[in-house]
Parts: C-alpha cells; structure tokens; sequence
C-alpha cells in the first residue's frame, strides 16, 4: 500500500528526467522550454510571495463564495418562489465567462485585491449553489414524511436532516470550486495587479524568463492541489459516513 | 387502557376477542384524488383498539396512501378519518388524539447518528431542541433492549446488518411511545428468514405491557405475513383501487405456518386475491 503511494510520484520524476534529458540534448532554447533543474533554480522567494498573494485572494473569495452560495441555497430550498426567480440569474452569471467580466472588476475596485478576491468569489459561487441545493433536497421523500410524522418544525427539518444530508454534496463543490478560485484570482490579476502569480505570468512572458513563467505554473498548480487534498481531508473526516455507506 | 396481555390472550385465543375494545380509526366515505387521478374513492371501515389489521393488494391499489391518510400526512379530498374521537390531520397537528408511530420499508435512519441518538430523533424533536435528559436515554435503551439492540446502541447505521436497521426504526417508532403503530411493508426489504423473526418480535412487544401500543396496520404484500399476524386482512383490489373484501383470520396465536388450518386461511385468501385481480 505504501509502495503503491510512491508510483505517481516515481513517475512524475521519471517524465520530468525524461524532459531535462530531451531538452538538453535536443538543445532547445530555454526561452521556449527550460529544463527542469533551471525551472528548480528559478524559484525563489518572490515567486512564495505572489504565491502567498494569489492564495490570499483566491481563499478570502472561495470562502465568501461558499458561505453566500450556501445561505443562498437555504433559501431557494425554503422559498421555491426566489429559487425561480432567481436561479435563471444565477444561470446567466455562471454562462458569462469571468474574463469578460475582469476588466470591469479591475475598473470598479481597482488593481488591489478586492477586484481578484471578486473575481474568485464569482467563479467559486455558482458550483457551490448549485451542488447545496442539490443536497439539501436530495433526502428520499419519505425522510421528510418522518420528520413531518414526528412533528418536527421546517427549522428542525434543516438543522436534523436536510443540512447533514447535503454535506456529501456541498463538499464535491467545494473541492472544485476551491481549485476554480485560484483561476478566478489569476484572471484577475491578468487584468490588472502588482502583485501574484498572474502578474508574475504577465511580466516573465513578457520578458522571456521562460523558467520564471514555468515556476509561476507549477506553483498555482500545486496550490489547487494542495487545495484540494486539504479539503477532501476535512471531507474524511466530517462526513465519514457517507464513504461507508457508498460500499 | 391497555388490557393485560393475560385477559386479553387467554390461552393463546385472538386478542381481539372478549369485551369490544374502543374504536382506533374510523374512516368515513373517504375520497383521496391527486389532481385528476381519484387514488381513494368512497372507502369505509373501522378498526378497533386491540387489533392487528393488514392492508393486503397489489401495488398501485391505494394502500400507502392509505396508511399516510391514517398517519394524517394526506389530508382527504372529501370524508374523513378519525383517530379515537379526533380528526387524522388535526390530530397530527394538536398532538391530540392517539398517539401514532410510523414505519416504512426503508429504516431511514440517519447516517450520522448512531442507533441510541436515532432512537433519540422523536423524543428531541418534542422537546423543540437537541436536550435529552437522562430519563430519556434510559427510555430509549429500554426500547433498544425491546428489539434485542442493546449491544448496538452505539453502532452507526452503516455497521448494521438490514435486519438490524429495521430493529433500530422500529425501536424508533415505539420511541414516540405510540398507541398506534403503522407499518409501511416495514419488513419488505428483508430476507424471508430474518423478516418472520421480526414478524414475531413484533408481535411480543404489540403483546407486551411495556408500551402503550395497542393497535398495528401494516401494509403488506405477502399473503402469509398478512395471515400470520393479522386479526382482520383488508384486502385491496386494483382497477378501480378500492377495498374489496374484509378476512377474519380467527386462528390462535402463536401461529404455526406447517399448520394445516393456516395454510388454508393462506390458499383462501390466495384465491380471493387472484379473483379480484
């Protein structure tokens, strides 16, 4: 089992061989394709900054997002009326593409960091409504003829049955959504920003410091990964459940 | 009251005989429709205190619907159904009246309590809040001890086998401390073997002087479940859904199903079944 753990990492390192070899000698540019070790070197505690920066921006939205995206389902669950009215604006928000959308945020808020922390917190939302809403009607028609038989209030039917019931489905949002923020927080900063990681991918790519540009990648992706294991971890332990169940 | 099981079963004769026991649900030329589709129409009975009746047809003939009308869950198009001497879904919302447990085919347990806290879900929700107090606790090992889950309590949902769900969810019904119990094909989903087990447990404890429970309406689609427990067998007929015919099973408790009388009662109501279908 603990063997088995070590295979994709001993592949990621052999892929990575495998392009350091090839690059050097193919002899290819370093401004088209560095070789890993040069990638290596490239990072450096500016890159920790902007990285620091972007995930600042990318949790204070996934964060905001998630909460408002979950109030928000409550409602639509108890009012079907707002889930009508509201849900096609919901749907139009989530089909305008964010960057689209980024310019106007950078022109109203500025080049700080509301604009990225608005822009993750539009991308993160719609997937959050959407999978809470699912679950917290997901519990069979006949859980709610029990609660009704025990005359319980709409208040404990949230709280006891519709709000641990839609955990399993808030949290696959949340697992998505969290790596969707960090998107939302670079497109942002590609618009207009002085610091984070898509500032560092704007200006190295500008500059040809190909191995910057490639450290920058590496690290927002490893940030979604992170990401999204720290949540599934919390996701193990919440809901440990649900796994079970499943089997 | 509840009658001593020693008067009421005396060497082993049905339950319901003796002095007439008080009406439990009286149903008056009740008419249930969803929009245009008429699932209930003109339906009369009554069912005594004391008694086990099941509700025996094909699917599609009305009896969940039924049972939910009981349980005060759908209210009628038109007529009524009384518990004691106070209307289903008025007695539902006053907690008047009888005091009605509810059971269905899937044990609904909630997956993140363990069997004690499950059995604790009724009791929590009267009190309006998540308090439970020692006295209840006690209440619900007790009921827990009544369906043989004691060394379970703390077990979550998922541990348990089926049978075991559905000891939990009917120890959760009796939690309410019912006068009433309604059972929704409760053992259904069961294998045969576990299933006739449970049939006899439940019966000890609507025996038992434990709990209040007097009176069972169980829907069912097996014809000798329905022979082996039940005083009365109501059976339903589909195309229109109506209640057909009325069985008097009058054979005495414990009932052996090798027995030659029962196997009759069962080839009978066999025959009445196909005949109406």
């Amino acid at each position: 089992m603990k063997l088995r753990s070590f295979i994709p990492a001993g592949f990621l390192i052999g892929a990575l061989c495998l392009w350091e070899a090839a690059v050097r000698t193919l002899d290819v540019p370093a401004y088209i394709l560095p070789p890993p070790s040069v990638i290596f070197a490239a990072i450096d505690r500016n890159l920790f900054a902007d990285l620091g920066y972007t995930m600042m921006e990318a949790m204070t939205g996934f964060l905001i997002a998630s909460g408002f995206a979950f109030c928000i389902a409550l409602l639509f669950v108890r009012s079907p009326m707002l889930e009508r009215g509201l849900f096609p604006i919901a749907i139009t928000l989530k089909t305008t593409p964010l960057v689209a959308i980024a310019p106007l945020l950078v022109l109203w808020m500025g080049t700080g960091w509301w604009s990225k922390i608005t822009a993750a917190a539009l991308i993160c939302f719609f997937p959050v409504l959407v999978n809470t809403v699912k679950g917290l009607k997901a519990a069979d028609a006949e859980y709610y003829e029990l609660f009704r038989s025990l005359h319980a209030s709409r208040g404990e039917e949230f709280r006891k049955l519709r709000i641990p019931y839609c955990l399993p489905y808030l949290f696959s949002a949340l697992k998505i959504s969290s790596s969707l923020a960090i998107v939302g927080a670079i497109v942002g900063e590609f618009v207009g920003a002085t610091h984070g990681l898509g500032y560092l991918i704007m200006i190295s790519s500008s500059h040809l410091d190909t191995d910057i540009l490639f450290s920058a990648i590496f690290a927002a992706a490893g940030a979604g990964i992170v990401l999204f294991h720290a949540i599934s971890w919390l996701e193990q332990r919440l809901i440990f459940w649900h796994s079970a169940e499943l089997e | 009251m509840k009658t001593s099981p020693t008067l009421a079963c005396v060497n082993g004769a049905p339950l319901n005989k003796g002095a007439p026991s008080p009406t439990a649900i009286s149903v008056n030329a009740l008419h249930i429709r969803f929009g245009a589709l008429t699932v209930i129409e003109n339906m009369d009975f009554t069912i005594r205190s004391q008694e086990f009746v099941s509700l025996l047809g094909p699917s599609g003939c009305g009896k969940s619907t039924l049972l939910r009308a009981i349980a005060g869950l759908i209210a009628p198009t038109s007529g009524s159904v009384r518990l004691g001497d106070v209307d289903a879904v008025e007695s539902k919302q006053d907690n008047a009246g009888l005091r009605v447990g509810l059971m269905f085919q899937k044990p609904l347990l909630l997956p993140w309590r363990t069997t004690l806290e499950n059995v604790l879900l009724p009791v929590e929700i009267e009190r309006g809040g998540s308090r439970v107090d020692d006295i209840d606790i006690v209440r619900a090992k007790r009921v827990l001890s009544l369906v043989r889950l004691t060394d379970f309590e703390q077990s979550y949902p998922h541990q348990l086998s089926g049978g075991m769900q559905q000891r939990a969810a009917l120890a959760r019904a009796l939690m309410s401390d019912p006068d009433l119990l309604l059972l929704d094909e409760p053992f259904g989903a069961l294998d045969e073997l576990t299933r006739d087990a449970l049939n006899e447990e439940l019966l000890a404890i609507w025996r038992s002087t434990e709990t209040r429970l007097k009176t069972i309406v169980m829907v069912t689609h097996s014809i000798p479940e329905a022979v082996a427990l039940s005083d009365r067998i109501f059976v339903f007929a589909p195309r229109p859904a109506r209640l057909a015919k009325v069985v008097d099973i009058e054979l005495p408790h414990p009932r052996d199903q090798e027995n030659m009388a029962f196997m009759q009662s069962v080839s009978q109501v066999r025959q009445l079944v196909r005949s109406l279908s």
